[in-house]
């Protein structure tokens, strides 16, 4: 009875065996099993000769990281002035996404994309979580601290994006889900003026 | 290093094993077009965690991963991304659809649509994927209990349902008025 259940399941299967898929041996599964091998697994060295690509890389890591309370975040933080004084706020990190499709970094894209934006330091990298202090809100929120939680994806999000206590960051979100592909990183001068520009309106 | 060599065999084995039952995974449950790039994602997240997988779960670890991406594809490109949810209505490839299966898989496709998301990705895992619950654990991240009763419960739901249309459709071809309670 119980596998009459299963096997009729299985019989509307629409990805069934017969159905044919890319054998690893195909030249696309190759090119693509290289490029993946070929992706350096020491951020921290590769930032420092080519920190662009690998924050592409790196970012796209975290790519969404999901704000457990985004909504209520993004609302509550009504006014515009940039005050961190509200309660902790919790991120959780889904850390597995890095659909990278990515449109070039301008602050009028920062702009459109980021319903949140903040400047924070970490203050503490302890297992799945990343602990921030917000220095600055730039949009929607008021927690004085923000803390990534990535279940799964720590290794690649710790990994991806070179996390390190006293660091600052900037970090740009929308609709639940860090902005990557350059949205987000490490303070750089470079992403800094970005920040300021797109946010320099409020 | 031949740290990296070892790295690269380690990765070679895992994709030997994944590659084909992953792409099944996925493209069940995300639209042909969209599935080469999730796939390269959950590749590239094994690729990064290669450490983290269980040796006797590869599979599930990674269907793990595919679920997550899946998930937070989801919710991230909710506009870019349209999900197929009829995915056992259609089948994805020219399939002869044997007309003698055409009646029975609609009664189950309507059936496990009425199911709840949760309900329906446990069954999905256990007959599509044939996972066993303590693989489905791994997939879902719960204990193998909770994946266990999970299924459990699920399945009952599934053949409930099954066996309400059943009720349903005799009553209408016998007497009419006798409303099914339930």
């Amino acid at each position: 009875m119980k596998d009459e259940l299963r096997e009729r399941l299985a019989r509307i299967d629409p990805m069934h065996s017969g159905v044919p898929t890319e054998p690893t041996t195909s030249e696309s599964s190759q090119e693509l099993l290289e490029k993946i091998m070929r992706t350096p697994l020491e951020e921290k060295e590769e930032q420092a000769s080519a920190p662009r690509r690998t924050w592409t890389i790196a970012v796209a890591a975290v790519a969404a990281l999901v704000l457990a309370v985004a909504g209520g975040m993004a609302l509550t933080g009504g006014d515009e002035a940039p005050v961190a004084t509200g309660p902790p706020l919790e991120l959780t990190a889904g850390g597995e996404d890095i659909m990278a499709s990515c449109i070039a970094f301008t602050p009028e894209a920062l702009d459109d994309v980021a319903e949140l934006a903040f400047a924070g330091t970490v203050t503490a990298v302890d297992g799945d979580t990343v602990t921030l202090t917000v220095d600055e809100w730039y949009r929607g929120g008021d927690a004085a601290e923000v803390a990534l939680i990535a279940p799964q994806g720590m290794e690649a999000l710790i990994g991806g994006i070179p996390f390190a206590v006293s660091d600052t960051y900037l970090i740009s979100a929308q609709g639940g889900n860090v902005n990557y592909c350059g949205f987000s990183g490490a303070t750089t001068p470079e992403l800094q003026a970005g920040f300021d520009a797109a946010f320099a309106n409020g | 290093m031949s740290s990296a060599t070892d790295r690269r065999r380690r990765f070679e084995a895992v994709v030997d094993e994944v590659f084909e039952p992953l792409q099944r995974y996925i493209r069940r449950r995300i639209e042909p077009d969209y599935a080469d790039d999730v796939l390269s994602d959950v590749l590239m997240t094994a690729w990064r965690r290669l450490d983290d997988a269980p040796p006797d779960r590869v599979l599930p670890w990674c269907y793990g991963i595919a679920r997550r991406t899946l998930a937070n594809a989801r919710r991230g490109r909710r506009r870019h991304l349209k999900l197929v949810k009829r995915l056992e209505a259609e089948p994805q490839t020219g399939l002869e659809p044997d007309p003698a299966d055409a009646g029975p898989d609609a009664e189950l496709s309507e059936a496990l649509d009425s199911l709840s998301v949760d309900d329906r990705e446990v069954l999905n895992l256990w007959a599509w994927e044939q996972l066993e619950p303590r693989e489905i654990a791994t997939v879902l991240d719960i204990s193998i209990n909770a994946a266990t009763l999970r299924l459990s419960r699920a399945r009952s739901r599934l053949s409930e349902r099954l066996t309400r249309q059943d009720d349903a459709a005799s009553g209408h071809e016998a007497v009419e008025g006798t409303r099914e309670q339930r």
